[in-house]
C-alpha cells in the first residue's frame, strides 16, 4: 500500500468509484462518501443506546410521575410516589442502609488498598505472586463471593470458630450490616489496588530520589510525595466507591435478603422489590430518579472537592 | 532477585541500607498475612466440597475431611441444572462480546476519523450514557423487553447489552492513535472506506479489542439482576441465577453449594491468570476514563 501521487480530482474520482459501495448507486465524491459511511458506521451503536439507554432514562422520569403495574395502564398521580416515599420508613431505612454500607465497606477500602498498593509497588517475583493473590477476589463473581461468606457466617462458620463470639451474623440486625461489610471489603480490596498501583506506577523515580537526597524518610515521603501525587487516581477512586456503593445489589439479595426486618434494606434492593415484588413500577422508577439525582449530585461534588484541593 | 533490582528499588522507595532490607522484610510479612487471610476463604470452600456432608459444620473445623470425596465436585451437575446455566452464561457471554466487538470499534472510529454534521454531538450523547447505570434504568427497561415478549428468551438477555459507552470511547481513544497519512494513502490507492477499516483500522486496534472483550465478558459473567428479572424460566437461568436459588434452597447441602460456587469461577479465573496483562490493563482504562 504505497502512497503515490495524483491529482486530487483523480483521488476523489477512484474513492468514489469504490470497490464497493454496493449501498450506492450514486457516485459520491470522497468526504461525502466519508460522512455517509461514518454514519452508517455509528448507526448500529446508535441504535442501541436508543432503544436501551435513552429511552428507558426518558421513561423512568416519566413513569415516576405514575402508577403503574405492569399490565393495566398508567394512571397520573403526580408526585404522588415521591411524597409516599418520603413518608415511607422503609424507604429511609434504605437510604440510611446504604449510606452505612457505601461509606462502612468503601473507606476502610480505600485505605487497605492504598496502603497494598505502595507496599506491592515493587519489582520482584514475591510482589508479583502476592499481587496475583489479592487480585483473585476482582476475577470472582459477587454471586460466588456472597454464597462462600454465607457459609463462612454461619453459627458453626469458619469465622465464629476462629473469634468464639458466638453471633447470629445474618439474623441479629446490629451484625447483618457489618457482616456485608467485612465480605464486601474482602471482594473489594483487589479492584482498588489495582487502580493505586496504575496510578503508583505512573509516579517517576527521580522524584522519590530527590526526596531521599533531602533527607525525608520513608514514612514522610509516603505522606509528603505519593498521596498528593496520587490524588486524581483517589479522586477516581472515590468516584468508584460511590457509584459502585450505590448501587450494589448481589451482596444485600444474597447473603441477608435485606433482612432481619429492614436492617440491610439498600436502595437498589427497594427497586427491585418494589417493581418487581409488590408490581408497583411507578414508584420504583420514582426511587430510581432519586438515586440517579444523588449519584448524579455525588459524583459532581467529588469532583469539585478534588478539584479545589489539588488546584 | 538481581543485585541491579535490588538498588533499584532501595532506591524507590527512598531507603538505604539495612533500614531498606528491615522496612522490605517488614513489607512482604504484613503483606503475606492480608494474601493468607484472603486465601482463608477459598480454603475453607474446597475443604468443605471434600467433606462428608456431616462434617460440614462440626465444631471444631475438620480442616482436613476424614475421607476426601472428590466426586462432591460432580454434585451440581448431578444434582441442579448447572450444566445448562453454564451453557447459559457462556452463550450470552459470547453473544453480548461479539455485538460489541461489532458495535464499539465501528462507532468509536466513525467519531474519531470520518466527519459528519452532528458527529461530536452524537458522542457526547454517547458519553452520557456512561452516567446512566442499568441500576437506574431497569425499572422500564425490563417494560420495554417485556413488551417486546422477549422475558425467557436469549434474545431479551443479550440485545439489550449489545454495545457500551465505555467500549466506543476506548475504541475511539485507540483510534487516535492511527495517523491519518495512513488512511489517506489507503484511499488515495483506491480502497473503499469499509475496506480500509476491515484491512487497515481493525487490525490496529486488536489489543485493544482484547482488553473490552474480557471486560465485558467478565461483567456479563458477574450480572445477577438483570438475568434474574428477565429469565423466569429455569431453562434460561445463567449461572448467577442458579447459584441464587441454590443458595436459598434449604435442601441444598454445603458441599453442592461450594462446588457450585467454586467451579462457576473457574473461566473468569482461567482469563484472569492467562491474559492478567489485558485485565488489569482494562480496569486501569474505565478508572482513567471516570477522571
Amino acid at each position: 500500500m504505497m502512497p503515490s501521487r495524483r491529482s486530487p480530482v483523480e483521488r476523489e474520482g477512484r474513492a468514489g468509484r469504490g470497490l464497493s459501495a454496493p449501498w450506492s448507486p450514486l457516485r459520491l465524491r470522497g468526504h461525502q462518501e466519508r460522512a455517509l459511511v461514518g454514519v452508517l458506521m455509528a448507526l448500529p451503536a446508535l441504535a442501541f443506546f436508543a432503544a436501551f439507554a435513552i429511552y428507558p432514562i426518558l421513561r423512568v422520569f416519566y413513569l415516576s410521575l405514575f402508577e403503574y403495574n405492569l399490565t393495566s395502564p398508567e394512571r397520573w398521580i403526580g408526585l404522588g410516589n415521591f411524597a409516599y416515599l418520603f413518608a415511607d420508613p422503609t424507604f429511609k431505612a434504605a437510604v440510611v442502609n446504604t449510606a452505612v454500607y457505601v461509606v462502612g465497606t468503601y473507606l476502610p477500602t480505600i485505605v487497605l488498598a492504598l496502603l497494598i498498593a505502595i507496599g506491592l509497588n515493587h519489582r520482584s517475583h514475591v510482589a508479583g505472586v502476592l499481587r496475583t493473590i489479592y487480585f483473585v477476589p476482582v476475577a470472582m463473581t459477587w454471586v460466588v463471593v456472597t454464597i462462600m461468606w454465607h457459609l463462612i457466617y454461619n453459627r458453626f462458620g469458619l469465622l465464629d470458630q476462629l473469634l468464639h463470639l458466638h453471633t447470629n451474623w445474618l439474623t441479629d440486625g446490629t451484625w447483618a450490616p457489618l457482616a456485608l461489610i467485612i465480605m464486601s471489603v474482602w471482594k473489594e480490596v483487589g479492584f482498588f489496588v489495582i487502580i493505586f498501583l496504575a496510578g503508583l506506577q505512573s509516579i517517576r523515580h527521580d522524584i522519590y530520589e530527590a526526596a531521599a537526597v533531602d533527607g525525608a524518610g520513608p514514612l514522610r515521603i509516603q505522606l509528603h510525595v505519593t498521596l498528593p501525587l496520587l490524588r486524581p487516581v483517589l479522586a477516581v477512586a472515590t468516584i468508584f466507591a460511590v457509584i459502585r456503593g450505590m448501587q450494589a445489589f448481589t451482596p444485600q439479595y444474597v447473603l441477608t435478603d435485606g433482612g432481619p426486618g429492614d436492617a440491610t434494606q439498600v436502595i437498589n434492593l427497594l427497586v427491585y422489590k418494589t417493581a418487581f415484588v409488590y408490581a408497583e413500577m411507578g414508584r420504583a422508577s420514582a426511587i430510581a430518579v432519586l438515586m440517579f439525582g444523588a449519584l448524579l449530585v455525588m459524583t459532581l461534588l467529588q469532583l469539585r472537592i478534588f478539584r479545589a484541593r489539588s488546584a | 532477585m538481581s543485585l541491579q533490582g535490588v538498588e533499584a528499588e532501595r532506591s524507590a522507595a527512598g531507603l538505604s541500607g539495612a533500614t531498606a532490607s528491615a522496612g522490605w522484610v517488614f513489607r512482604f510479612v504484613l503483606l503475606g498475612l492480608g494474601a493468607a487471610a484472603l486465601a482463608l476463604p477459598f480454603a475453607y470452600a474446597i475443604s468443605t466440597v471434600l467433606k462428608p456432608a456431616a462434617e460440614a459444620l462440626s465444631v471444631p473445623i475438620h480442616w482436613l475431611p476424614s475421607r476426601f470425596l472428590w466426586a462432591n465436585f460432580l454434585l451440581p451437575f448431578q444434582q441442579t441444572n448447572y450444566g445448562r446455566y453454564f451453557f447459559n452464561s457462556f452463550l450470552v457471554g459470547v453473544s453480548v462480546v461479539i455485538l460489541n466487538l461489532i458495535t464499539c470499534p465501528l462507532a468509536g472510529y466513525s467519531f474519531c476519523k470520518l466527519r459528519y454534521p452532528g458527529r461530536d454531538l452524537l458522542f457526547l450523547v454517547v458519553l452520557a450514557t456512561l452516567m446512566i447505570p442499568l441500576e437506574v434504568i431497569y425499572v422500564p427497561l425490563y417494560d420495554l423487553v417485556f413488551k417486546l415478549g422477549w422475558t425467557n428468551t436469549y434474545w431479551g438477555l443479550i440485545i439489550p447489552a449489545g454495545t457500551s459507552a465505555f467500549g466506543i470511547f476506548l475504541m475511539r481513544q485507540t483510534t487516535m492513535a492511527i495517523p491519518d497519512e495512513l488512511l489517506d494513502a489507503a484511499r488515495m490507492d483506491g480502497a473503499s472506506e469499509w475496506r480500509i477499516y476491515i484491512r487497515i483500522v481493525l487490525p490496529l486496534l486488536r489489543p485493544a479489542l482484547a482488553v473490552l472483550a474480557i471486560f465485558i465478558f467478565m461483567n456479563n459473567w458477574d450480572s445477577l439482576l438483570w438475568p434474574l428479572l428477565v429469565a423466569g424460566k429455569d431453562n434460561y437461568w445463567t449461572l448467577p441465577v442458579g447459584l441464587a436459588a441454590m443458595q436459598n434452597n434449604n435442601e441444598v447441602n454445603f458441599s453442592l453449594l461450594m462446588a457450585a460456587a467454586l467451579e462457576a469461577s473457574v473461566p473468569t479465573l482461567v482469563v484472569y491468570f492467562l491474559l492478567q496483562r489485558y485485565f488489569v490493563a482494562g480496569i486501569a482504562l474505565a478508572a482513567g476514563l471516570q477522571g
